[in-house]
């Protein structure tokens, strides 16, 4: 049986229906979840850990050293205590030592990061999308070359141990299968399926949707760490959406789940979407409708013609105030709608929606007061996205790394090493 | 939400000569949330802050901190109540750097001579506790810094004394659209680092973007003080303007009922 997505977020080992689990699988369980909490919550004492794990501390000192003896963690003096006598030592990660790639299919650029455990960036590399972007393959060869030559710089003695993508489009689970890209021209492509074959490292290539991946990122690392319940909306070229409940990633019956930007809000009369209806939250609030409707030049695009009609509206030009008016009330209208149907804890504005949100917070807040129900946003935060543009790097780092993080000693034996 | 606010004032009055200018005024502040402070101006906003801080003195009425009643007479009262308040002018000094001026008037000795290492310390550990990592370097002289990093110099300044409640007055007014964001988001790790925040802003945005609750000052009297998750933005700006906004706000005092 195919495994469904062994994301960060499926934090079930055994399955309930078998019998109880064995000493083995015990430790194995333990070995990655303490490898889990010192990769998100960085250097920690034993006796956190302790805490953390409701284990006593002879038990958490094995394990730290049979981790320490594979090298993915190390014991050290704290940088700092502020407390008089003898610091005790904490829990690191070895960043070095087991890292992961992850790649992010943008519209216009591919990014590329080899991350290390711990979330540390240990290389960085920005490619613009190579002549006839519409070809999965021609973007699947860039990303490999430019990937393989950061595993061919890495250090001796350390080992890739998980490659994820990101994709704008929807990917079937468990598969892959990227059905739809539109902002790419793909339709049903194998592409992580191409990546595994061009990268030829014995690993599978995970693919996920971008702004799922970005939502995850922000649920571990971001504004909204410790948060089980949160929306995440990014803005790009369309609007995409993560939603976490309960601390999981929801994909929904085949990994479509979260399409925040297609979102009916104004059926009738609403602007043509790029997927054929109209009305879609992303026809009337993403990047398109508030360039349009701020009178921009239609050829600039991106992330600084947002930021220009923002940066406009501030020094009082009314088509730009009035536009970004607009955009807020349809996102407003959106937030609402997730709001009842989900009762979020955090609401996070990424991306492009990030400079949106702070610049017509009034009108987003209003039409979420006017029509959210009363007991589900008397406690609701709404957030700008903490991780800026790399939300999404760490994201698919995180759901690369999913795998270690459940059997850190198979995985690393599996990478040879 | 919060069960004790940690600031209290409950009916305050305040005079200049025969000027009224604050009029039985009730202004509560919970830790952990942003409490934005709006109002026309002259609608007595700073005079309110004044009096929090000890500028001013009170007239009448009574200042409540963490559930005690307090007598605030100076500024030195306020700040042992953790009270700090950031004004516009932001008073930093241009040829120190940034340790010297979070210290500035409380520098730490060892002995006859200043301890640098432990304010550099200090200093260091506020601005990463506040996630700050605009500023380069912590012994850099203000005058080459951003208008947005020193705003956070001038905030990280006011955290640094354990302080339980700061007040910011209009942060964001000469800050271009990047460091108005950083600022509101320094604003906000603040408070949900369980701080008590109160901003005064005109940005409605900026309000509406941060805050837990509003509260909204006309003419020297508070007339509401609501939770952010309640009003729409035309109720706020009603407020402002007019005092009230349908149930919310001061009964008419001209003797006209709605």
């Amino acid at each position: 049986m195919p495994c469904p997505v062994a994301g960060p977020y499926n934090d079930e080992v055994w399955g309930s229906m078998k019998a109880g689990p064995s000493q083995e699988e015990i430790r194995r369980h333990n070995l990655g979840t303490l490898l889990r909490h010192v990769h998100i919550g960085g250097s920690l004492s034993r006796t956190a850990l302790a805490e953390r794990m409701g284990l006593n501390r002879s038990t958490i000192l094995g394990l730290v050293s049979e981790l320490a003896s594979v090298g993915l963690v190390r014991e050290g003096l704290p940088r700092e205590t502020g407390r008089a006598g003898r610091p005790s030592l904490v829990v690191r990660t070895e960043s070095d030592r087991a890292y992961v790639l992850a790649f992010d299919v943008g519209v216009d650029r591919l990014a590329v990061a080899r991350i290390g455990l711990g979330g540390v960036f240990l290389d960085r590399r920005e490619i613009p999308v190579p002549p006839g972007g519409h070809d999965a393959g021609k973007v699947a060869e860039a990303l490999a070359a430019s990937a393989l030559e950061m595993v061919g710089t890495a250090p001796k003695g350390t080992s890739c141990v998980g490659v994820a993508a990101a994709v704008r489009g929807m990917v079937r689970r468990p598969d892959g299968l990227v059905r739809t890209a539109p902002y790419s021209g793909w339709e049903d492509e194998e592409f992580g399926e191409d990546l595994v074959r061009r990268l030829d490292l014995g690993l599978p290539v995970s693919v996920e949707n971008e702004a799922s991946l970005g939502a995850l990122a922000e649920h571990l690392r971001g504004v909204a760490t410790g948060c089980q319940d949160l929306v995440y909306l990014h803005g790009d070229i369309g609007i995409g959406g993560g939603i976490v409940t309960g601390g999981r990633l929801l994909g929904g019956d085949q990994g479509y789940g979260g399409e925040i930007g297609h979102m009916v809000v104004n059926p009738y009369e609403g602007r043509p979407c790029g997927c054929g209806a109209r009305g879609c939250l992303e026809a009337e609030a993403g990047e398109r409708a508030l360039l349009e409707a701020a009178q921009r030049d239609p050829a600039a695009t991106g992330r600084d013609a947002v930021r220009a009609v923002v940066e406009a509206a501030d020094r009082g030009d009314v088509a730009a105030r009035a536009a970004l008016h607009d955009v807020g009330d349809w996102l407003g209208i959106g937030v609402a709608n997730l709001v009842n149907v989900f009762n979020p804890r955090t609401v996070v504005f990424g991306g492009t929606l990030r400079e949106v949100f702070l610049g017509s917070a009034a009108q987003i807040r209003s039409r979420i007061n006017r029509h959210a129900l009363a007991a589900s946003r008397e406690n609701l935060r709404l957030r700008v996205g903490e991780l800026g543009d790399d939300a999404v790097l760490i994201g698919a780092a995180e759901l690369a790394f999913s795998e270690m993080l459940v059997g850190p000693l198979e995985t690393l034996a599996r990478a040879g090493a | 939400m919060t069960a004790t606010p940690i600031l209290e004032l409950r009916g305050i009055d305040k005079s200049f000569g025969s000027v009224r200018v604050l009029h039985d005024v009730s202004f509560t502040v919970h830790p952990g949330e942003v409490t934005a402070l709006v109002g026309d101006n002259g609608a007595g906003k700073s005079t309110l802050v004044k009096c929090i801080g000890g500028i001013h003195p009170i007239d009448g009425g009574e200042y409540w901190c963490e559930g005690r009643q307090v007598q605030v007479h100076s500024p030195r009262d306020a700040a042992a109540l953790g009270v700090e308040i950031v004004y516009q002018d932001l008073a930093l000094c241009d040829n120190l750097d940034i340790v010297q001026n979070m210290f500035l008037g409380r520098e730490r000795r060892r002995g006859l001579v200043l301890d640098d290492a432990t304010m550099e310390e200090m200093a260091a550990k506020t601005l990463e506790g506040l996630s700050v990592r605009t500023v380069k370097s912590i012994r850099q002289q203000v005058s080459s810094l951003s208008g947005g990093q020193r705003q956070t110099v001038a905030i990280a300044k006011a955290v640094l004394w354990n302080s339980k409640v700061v007040i910011l007055d209009e942060p964001t007014a000469a800050l271009g659209v990047a460091q108005t964001a950083q600022v509101l988001e320094l604003v906000r790790r603040l408070a949900d680092n369980g701080l008590a925040v109160v901003l005064i802003s005109h940005n409605m945005n900026d309000v509406f973007a941060v805050s837990d609750r509003i509260a909204a000052l006309y003419l020297g009297r508070m007339a509401a003080q609501v939770s952010t998750s309640d009003v729409t933005h035309s109720q706020v700006v009603e407020l402002i303007t007019s005092g009230r906004s349908g149930d919310l706000g001061l009964a008419h005092s001209n003797g006209a009922t709605a």
